[in-house]
């Protein structure tokens, strides 16, 4: 392997930002006419990595060398390595839905003659590169209008339309169903046949076994290793060892469950995406939550997950089809995120930012913003018992902010997590689903807040956990579900719970059931 | 400089204050001092305070309900047009069909409140923005006033000029003052004595040191002192005039609104939608409850603002409103309101639209056109939210938040904490939306 | 906390005292001036004048001829225009700072005749004499004055000449018009279409004149604002549903602004240009009349209307009664206003130069 001439060389590479190494001393190399893949865990680096390659993160932001095509390379922005031939395709397509195919191919890099825009010449040309990544469509197509299979061939196209060498996709069968992801790796299969270097970060571990000719494991911001699927005879449970392998004794707190009945239970629950009514999100649904218990949800991004919370809180996402929710015995229904509240229901919602918290407020409306009536009368508000409220919470919680005036836009993502918690607990629910609940924060608040929730449990409470970090789920959760493809795959309970079981359940929809 | 933060922020009234807040009170100090010194002490005469107070009540009045809909992250450019409608209506119930004024005035809250739901139908329920379904409704009733008044000017009784240009009567032993303008300064300084211990109680209930006793001291003669100026300026003008009725009405609602966008759910609901509206759905506020209760307000007091602006021209005509929407907005965004929304207060608001009404009546004092009036209103405008917008970006600004700000989903403007940044980008955006 | 108490009210009412001490107290019900004008005032008293939003020629004019004028009468002078959207409100608080300044006479020429009552109340309350020029203001007991050109006249003529226009034109009947009149809160736009319907109503009702568009109420001609766009507009669309295959021989239009708005709208349209008589004497339509197109405009010299309000305010400062010669005819609804009635003169292009002779700007053009 080692004759092939090597393309890329990442050396050294080590990316900062304000009390935090995102990447550190990461080093990759790429031979020409490669797929490479770039595995790890959420938080692994993978999506920084590929912000110094591109340019998102200009020369100079980050220490070490880029050497591309023999020479060191500084991109000052994603223009400069455009021009070097190397095209990122996000995950989330950067395509206008309302312009045409060829449009959007040819989108700040239009044909020109005389000036004007050769829209016949584009035209043409956009026929031809569509042949060449297998699109039959017409050309003066909106986007929109076509599925995102297709919509994900438009950007591969539009690659192709500024001479790319060196293609990186990211996540590119994330959102694709199961044909328009064979369809596209064959593609890859048919690009490398040619000559043109892919690299694909992707968390589904078959395809990158099928596809990959090396595969580089990043794992906390440092290279693990890079393995040649070949040679080294790389398997899914060789890649999972890899991505995982890290101690997981002292990272949680110890703890005893106590756990009582079932006081919580979903069955059947079919829900349907928002915009596109075909797609389901949710596919018959049903779990179970008894007090004092901590449930964790383990599955893939995109796997529903998220949604599968937010359409039971108070059907807060998607459109309810079917599914019943049972509290207590009793059957409840939850038309909105009121009702859900007044039922006991809590949820931190993954990204605390967007939609967790309004970033204007301090920490004390915050803290009361889910359960105004609990400190007000007739609607007017009790400023001393909110104040009492919030800085009971701060003390317990040990929120780390000079006084619960302080707005939640000021502290750490630690600090904001453990408002959202105060604020969700303060509605005194009886389940509090919890999404991503340490996502961005570091790790020493990472065991105040498990610290936090085995607690909520040991109150009584069911908890339910859903995280993107396997071992996070494995230390803090008694019992496991794993999710894919917006079906329950797998119930695990603690005592059979490891990476590599979790993994396969979470790639595959054969159902396995150890709880 | 602690004191001078403790100051600012104890004379403010706490968090709900901001240096913008702040740095407008002195602004409004400023430019009274500057024109008192200009006019040769004519701007705090009795007779310009009190005609100051009845030319602007009705934009102080719009600039309320202004301020209740840029913090729900809305905007109404109707208020005029729904004023004018309403004036013509009100008129012309009064006129033609000898409606009693104190019913005309129940009418026109009625249709204003009808036209809100109209409005807030709109926006809340069915989703259309509001810029859009104001700006329909802004050539929809100003097509309506010209419609139904047919373009002519419409007198109205004596009655119902009282809430546009009516004075307290004259009561009680001659004091030398307009004896009922005295009570109610009395009664202004007594509350705020009043508030002040309560707050002092509050603070103390917080187990937080209250501000120190010379703040107290200190905010509490500043306060009093401004009142009972105030309160002897508008008592000692002309016999028959006092401090004027549309005044009270604009104190009034100026004080129940503070109330309520403060002190009670309803108003934490609004701020909540207005900074994070996902949020604060997720938190269980009705959003579209409160988008429709916000625009139903605002038109409410459109009307209000209309009829009192009919009852101090002693007639409803066909150019009543124009531009009033762009003189609301202004003073909403002068005190400090942020045009994203979330951000913003009642009496900042009430400042920013003082600050224009001291400015506009001084410069006709000196005699300065309208043209040059208008040039240096505008300038105003831009220069106080210029010096907000670039204070918040100092020390805000960040390379990195700027360059990524195309792969995530963080509001603009706010620094992007490192954990996001590491993370891969790809959880944080799968939030459903 | 007693020692804290006893601080605020001691601060509380040194704050009071001191402030009693520098409020001025009141004026009292002696009012200052109400009833004393035998008096008059000081020579180098303030005059008000607050004109509508420079929309015409003339009020620009009249802006400069009053600055002018009552500097050389030793006046202090206040001109102020209203702005252009928020007319009215700027109007009254214009009139009411004129007020808080002391001005001693007040001239108004109202944007909105009705809505001013309670400014003119505040103005007389305060001691000052309104005189409102050449717009009546409405509904007020405490307008002094009015001076005007006589505008029942200036629609009399505009009719007269209408009618001679076309028949120099084309000698018989019976001749197809159309009628326009002024912004309908202008007082006057009333008073021109009634002047000039009384010459024109024996005509119509004769059959001689016909208005093709049956378009004769003061609602259906009237053009809001005076605005020349809405005059073009409203012609354009007289043009496409009644004159698609008939001859308009002429139009009544109100003012120079909308003659010239209403014959671009007849050129545009690809038709010959009608008799359109016009008033104000503006300078474009001046060249126009001089180019054969608008055929009359009236000569309301802004001149001698301001000449004449100055020795009003003259004659106010010096305790006299001011002139008026007619006391009965302006009843603006609350009571019958003293008036000073100027005659306002034709103009053709044929007696174009003798009627500017004296006007530095327009002569000229007439040569």
């Amino acid at each position: 392997m080692s004759d092939v001439p090597i393309l890329l060389e990442m050396r050294g590479i080590t990316k900062e930002f304000p009390g935090v190494k995102a990447l550190s001393d990461v080093n990759l190399v790429v031979r020409t006419g490669e797929i490479h893949a770039i595995c790890g865990e959420n938080g692994a680096g993978k999506s920084t990595l590929m912000k110094v390659l591109s340019g998102v993160y200009p020369y100079g932001s980050y220490q070490g060398e880029i050497r591309y095509q023999g020479a060191e390379t500084r991109f000052s922005d994603i223009r400069a390595s455009e021009q070097a031939g190397i095209v990122i395709i996000h995950q989330e397509l950067a395509l206008i839905p309302n312009m045409s195919i060829t449009e959007n191919i040819f989108l700040g890099n239009e044909p020109r003659r005389r000036g004007a825009i050769d829209w016949k010449g584009a035209n043409r040309m956009a026929l031809d590169l569509m042949a060449r990544v297998g699109l039959q469509e017409d050309p003066d197509t909106l986007v929109k209008d076509i599925g995102v299979g297709k919509q994900q061939l438009v950007e591969i196209a539009k690659a192709f339309a500024k001479d790319v060498k060196l293609l990186i996709l990211d996540e590119p069968t994330a959102a694709l169903n199961e044909a328009d992801s064979q369809h596209l790796l064959d593609l890859l299969r048919g690009f490398r046949s040619r000559g043109i270097t892919s690299i694909m970060i992707s968390h589904k571990l078959n395809e990158i076994e099928a596809i990959a000719d090396q595969i580089t494991i990043l794992r906390d911001g440092r290279t693990v290793e890079t393995l040649d699927v070949k040679a080294d005879g790389v398997d899914e449970d060789r890649i999972v060892r890899g991505m995982v392998g890290r101690e997981l004794s002292s990272r949680f707190p110890d703890h005893t469950p106590n756990i009582g009945e079932v006081f919580f239970e979903v069955r059947d629950w079919n829900v349907r995406h928002p915009i596109s009514a075909e797609r389901q999100v949710c596919k018959n649904e049903s779990f179970v939550v008894r007090r004092g218990e901590i449930v964790g949800f383990a599955g893939l991004m995109g796997a529903g997950r998220t949604e599968l919370a937010m359409s039971v809180f108070g059907r807060s996402y998607g459109v309810y089809e079917s599914g019943t929710i049972i509290k207590d015995g009793k059957e409840i229904v939850l038309k909105s995120v009121a009702d859900a509240i007044a039922h006991g229901l809590a949820y931190v919602s993954e990204d605390r930012k967007a939609i967790g918290l309004n970033l204007l407020d301090d920490i004390k409306a915050s803290t009361v913003a889910a359960k105004l009536s609990k400190i007000s009368r007739h609607g007017v508000l009790d400023e001393v018992a909110e104040y009492k409220a919030a800085e009971g919470y701060r003390r317990e919680l040990r929120t780390k902010a000079p006084t619960v005036d302080e707005s939640v836009s000021k502290l750490s993502g630690g600090n904001q997590q453990k408002v959202v918690l105060a604020k969700w607990m303060f509605t005194d629910p009886d389940l509090l689903i919890l999404d991503e609940p340490t996502r961005g924060i570091d790790v020493g608040a990472k065991y105040e807040i498990y610290a936090i929730i085995q607690r909520l449990a040991d109150q009584g409470k069911g908890v339910v956990v859903i995280s993107s970090e396997l071992p996070e789920l494995i230390g803090l959760c008694d019992r496991i579900y794993t999710v894919f493809e917006g079906a329950i795959t797998g119930e695990i309970a603690r005592k059979d719970a490891d990476p590599e079981t979790l993994m396969k359940q979470m790639t595959s929809t054969k159902r396995m059931q150890t709880a | 400089m602690s004191r001078y933060k403790d100051l600012q922020k104890n004379l403010f009234g706490g968090t709900t204050s901001n240096a913008r807040q702040f740095g407008m009170i002195f602004t409004l100090v400023a430019i009274v001092v500057l024109f008192q010194i200009l006019t040769d002490g004519l701007t705090l005469r009795s007779d310009n305070l009190i005609a100051l107070f009845q030319q602007n009540s009705y934009i102080l009045i719009l600039a309320i309900g202004m301020l209740m809909v840029i913090v729900a992250g809305h905007i109404d450019l109707s208020v005029g047009s729904v004023a004018a409608f309403t004036g013509i209506l009100v008129a012309k119930a009064m006129f033609e069909w000898s409606l009693p004024w104190p019913l005309a005035i129940l009418f026109g809250l009625a249709i204003g409140a009808a036209i809100g739901a109209w409005q807030g139908f709109w926006v809340a329920y069915i989703g259309v923005p509001a810029f859009i379904v104001t700006l329909a409704g802004m050539l929809l009733f100003r097509g309506g006033n010209q419609f139904i008044g047919n373009a002519n000017t419409i007198p109205v009784p004596e009655g119902f000029r009282v809430i546009g240009s009516g004075f307290l009567p004259e009561v009680g032993p001659n004091t030398g003052y307009n004896n009922l303008t005295l009570l109610l300064g009395l009664a202004a300084c007594v509350a705020v004595v009043w508030r002040e211990f309560q707050a002092r109680k509050t603070r103390h209930a917080m187990d937080a040191d209250p501000a120190p006793m010379w703040i107290s001291v200190l905010r509490m003669a500043v306060m009093v002192g401004v009142i009972v100026f105030v309160t002897l300026r508008f008592a000692s003008g002309r016999v028959g005039t006092s401090f004027p009725v549309s005044g009270i009405i604009l104190v009034a609602l100026m004080l129940a609104y503070s109330f309520y966008t403060r002190n009670t759910a309803g108003g934490r609901h609004i701020y909540a939608v207005g900074g994070n509206s996902r949020a604060a759905e997720l938190s269980g506020v009705k959003l579209k409850r409160v988008n429709f209760f916000v625009m139903m307000n605002m038109s409410t007091l459109a009307a209000l603002a209309g009829m009192i602006f009919v009852a101090r021209s002693a007639a409803s005509g066909p150019q009543d409103g124009n531009g009033w929407e762009l003189d609301a907005i202004a003073a909403v965004f002068i005190g400090g309101a942020a045009v994203s929304g979330g951000i913003g207060t009642i009496s900042g608001s009430i400042v920013g639209g003082l600050v224009m009404a001291v400015l506009n009546n001084g410069l006709q004092l000196l005699g300065v056109g309208t043209d040059r009036v208008q040039i240096i209103k505008g300038l105003v405008l831009l220069l106080a939210v210029a010096l907000d917008v670039y204070n918040k970006s100092q020390g805000r600004f960040s390379i990195i938040g700027s360059l990524t700000r195309n792969f995530r989903r963080d509001p603009p403007g706010s620094s992007p904490s490192p954990a996001a940044s590491t993370a891969d980008r790809e959880p944080a955006t799968t939030a459903p939306s | 906390m007693r020692n804290f108490l006893a601080k605020t009210v001691a601060v509380g009412a040194i704050a009071a005292l001191a402030l009693t001490g520098c409020g001025s107290g009141r004026d009292g019900d002696s009012g200052s001036g109400s009833g004393d004008s035998a008096k008059g005032f000081p020579a180098d008293s303030l005059i008000g004048v607050a004109l509508p939003a420079k929309t015409s020629e003339n009020w620009v004019l009249a802006g400069d001829l009053f600055t002018n004028g009552l500097k050389e009468a030793g006046f202090k002078s206040d001109v102020q225009y209203a702005g252009a959207s928020t007319t009215v409100a700027d109007q009254q608080a214009q009139i009411t700072a004129m007020v808080t300044k002391g001005a001693k006479v007040i001239v108004i020429g109202a944007t909105d005749a009705a809505q001013l009552s309670t400014q003119v109340a505040a103005a007389h309350q305060a001691g000052a004499k309104v005189i409102a020029y050449d717009r009546l203001i409405t509904n007020t007991p405490d307008l002094d004055y009015y001076v005007a050109f006589d505008n029942f006249k200036v629609g009399q003529l505009q009719a007269q000449a209408l009618l001679e226009g076309m028949k120099a034109k084309k000698p018989n009947g019976p001749y197809n018009i159309e009628l326009f009149s002024g912004s309908p809160d202008d007082n006057n736009a009333g008073v021109f279409f009634n002047g000039a319907m009384d010459v024109l109503k024996p005509e119509i009702d004769k059959g001689n004149v016909v208005v093709a568009s049956k378009q004769t109420e003061v609602k259906q001609t009237a053009i809001q604002g005076w605005k020349a766009e809405g005059a073009q507009a409203r012609m354009d669309q007289l043009l496409t549903s009644t004159y698609g295959n008939k001859e308009l021989d002429g139009v009544l239009s109100p003012n120079d602004t909308l003659a010239r708005a209403i014959i671009t709208s007849i050129k545009g349209a690809g038709k010959p240009v009608p008799v359109v008589t016009g008033q104000d004497s503006e300078v474009e339509s001046v060249k126009s009349i001089m180019a054969g197109e608008q055929y009359m405009t009236i000569n309301k010299d802004t001149r001698n209307l301001v000449k004449e309000t100055i020795a009003m305010v003259q004659a106010l400062q010096k305790g006299e009664t001011p002139q008026v010669n007619d006391k009965e005819s302006y009843n603006n609804g609350s009571k019958v206003v003293e008036t000073y009635l100027l005659p306002p003169v034709a103009v053709t292009k044929a007696n174009a130069a003798e009627a500017y002779a004296n006007d530095p700007k327009l002569a000229p053009l007439t040569k």
